[in-house]
């Protein structure tokens, strides 16, 4: 086999085996990252949350809840959350229940907290306040919710029916504030 | 898949170049110093075997961003280029494998069906259908590839080179995940016949 005769047959080869090479399936790989940070949200499932009174001639307080459903993340080193609550409107109109000046000392407007998912749940009868937020629950270091749609909890409500309190509709607004780092 | 050769002639000067997959035979050259006054003829055929061939590229990273909202999905776009050429009778695909899971523990894991796409904005083929669930297992398709498909200088192939298939990754914010960091490797294939 002449020089040049050699030299084809070793091109042909290698232009089969680089062939071979190129039909076969490539890849690529990506790393794919994610930082999943510390965050807390909350909702409030009643817009609206009437308290009633179930009779008794002033003997019984009005009593109602206020739904609201969490999620809570905290970091896993040094972090921590709360959800707390605050009157940010007083009742209205007059002659009323008052958060801020309440007409006898003893008709507060407190509250019990039950959580369904993590958390310490705040002291029973906690006094609401309208210049200060006031503790529904505390969250440690790496809490977490338990499931993908978060936790549900309500904040059990607590005012005395006072007489002195003229008849009528009162209002107030609470804000609920979560946060989490 | 075969290098086509005709005519062996007892002459031969037979040269065999690769040129993006063409064979291309020279013409006959007698050989210095040979043949003084001599005349003679060779007979070659010039034939040529282009191969289907296929490469992708994937960028090395990509970091899924949450939205504004607390608790609002995680969301990565990307493209995958491709350059690719199929037979009239074949055709070719793009495949996505997580080959490795989100890691550490107490985060996101593909493996529990978490992270989904969706494909877009290719020349050539038919990205994905729909949302595509990413698997640890199994691949999932990412583009599929006709007959007769070839990437770059325009008709009958594609104007664009390289040719791009856009992924849009998406994780939801789970509230359960522990804070933190996480990474998986993700595995692009492509094949052509």
């Amino acid at each position: 086999m002449s020089r040049y005769a050699s030299l084809a047959v070793l091109a042909c080869a290698l232009l089969v085996l680089t062939g071979i090479a190129q039909a076969q399936a490539l890849s690529g790989t990506t790393t794919l990252s994610v930082t999943v940070p510390n965050e807390a949200s909350i909702s409030i499932s009643d817009a609206t949350s009437a308290l009633d009174t179930s009779g008794g001639l002033f003997t019984n307080p009005f009593t109602g809840a206020t739904n609201f459903n969490y999620k809570i993340r905290t970091l896993k080193t040094g972090g921590q959350g709360s959800i707390t609550l605050e009157v940010t409107t007083d009742f209205s109109p007059a002659n009323g229940p008052s958060v801020t000046t309440p007409p006898d000392p003893t008709d507060t407007l407190t509250y019990s907290c039950t959580l369904g998912g993590p958390g310490t749940k705040c002291a029973d009868n906690t006094v609401a306040s309208t210049g200060a937020a006031t503790s529904v629950a505390s969250f440690g270091t790496g809490a977490k919710s338990t499931t993908k749609n978060g936790n549900t909890g309500f904040v059990q409500w607590s005012l005395p029916n006072d007489p002195i309190y003229a008849a009528g509709d009162y209002s107030a607004v609470v804000t609920f504030t979560i946060s989490a780092t | 898949m075969r290098c086509m050769l005709a005519s062996m002639s007892s002459v031969s000067r037979h040269g065999c170049f690769r040129r993006v997959g063409a064979i291309l035979l020279a013409a006959a050259v007698p050989p210095a110093g040979g043949g003084f006054g001599a005349t003679g003829s060779v007979t070659q055929t010039v034939g040529a075997y282009v191969f289907p061939a296929a490469r992708l590229s994937a960028p090395p990273s990509a970091l899924l961003l949450r939205g504004a909202d607390p608790f609002s999905s995680f969301q990565a776009s990307f493209p995958v280029q491709y350059k690719v050429r199929t037979t009239p009778s074949g055709g070719g695909t793009i495949t996505l494998q997580v080959t490795s899971d989100f890691a550490p523990a107490g985060g996101p894991a593909v493996a529990s069906g978490a992270l989904t796409y969706s494909c877009a904005g290719a020349a050539i083929g038919a990205p994905c259908p729909g949302v595509q669930t990413a698997s640890t297992t199994m691949q999932t398709p990412v583009l599929r590839l006709p007959g007769s498909a070839c990437t770059g200088g325009g008709s009958p192939c594609s104007v664009q080179d390289p040719n791009s298939v856009t992924l849009n990754f998406t994780l939801p914010d789970d509230p359960t995940y522990d804070a933190g960091s996480y990474s998986a490797t993700l595995t692009f294939v492509i094949s052509a016949t």
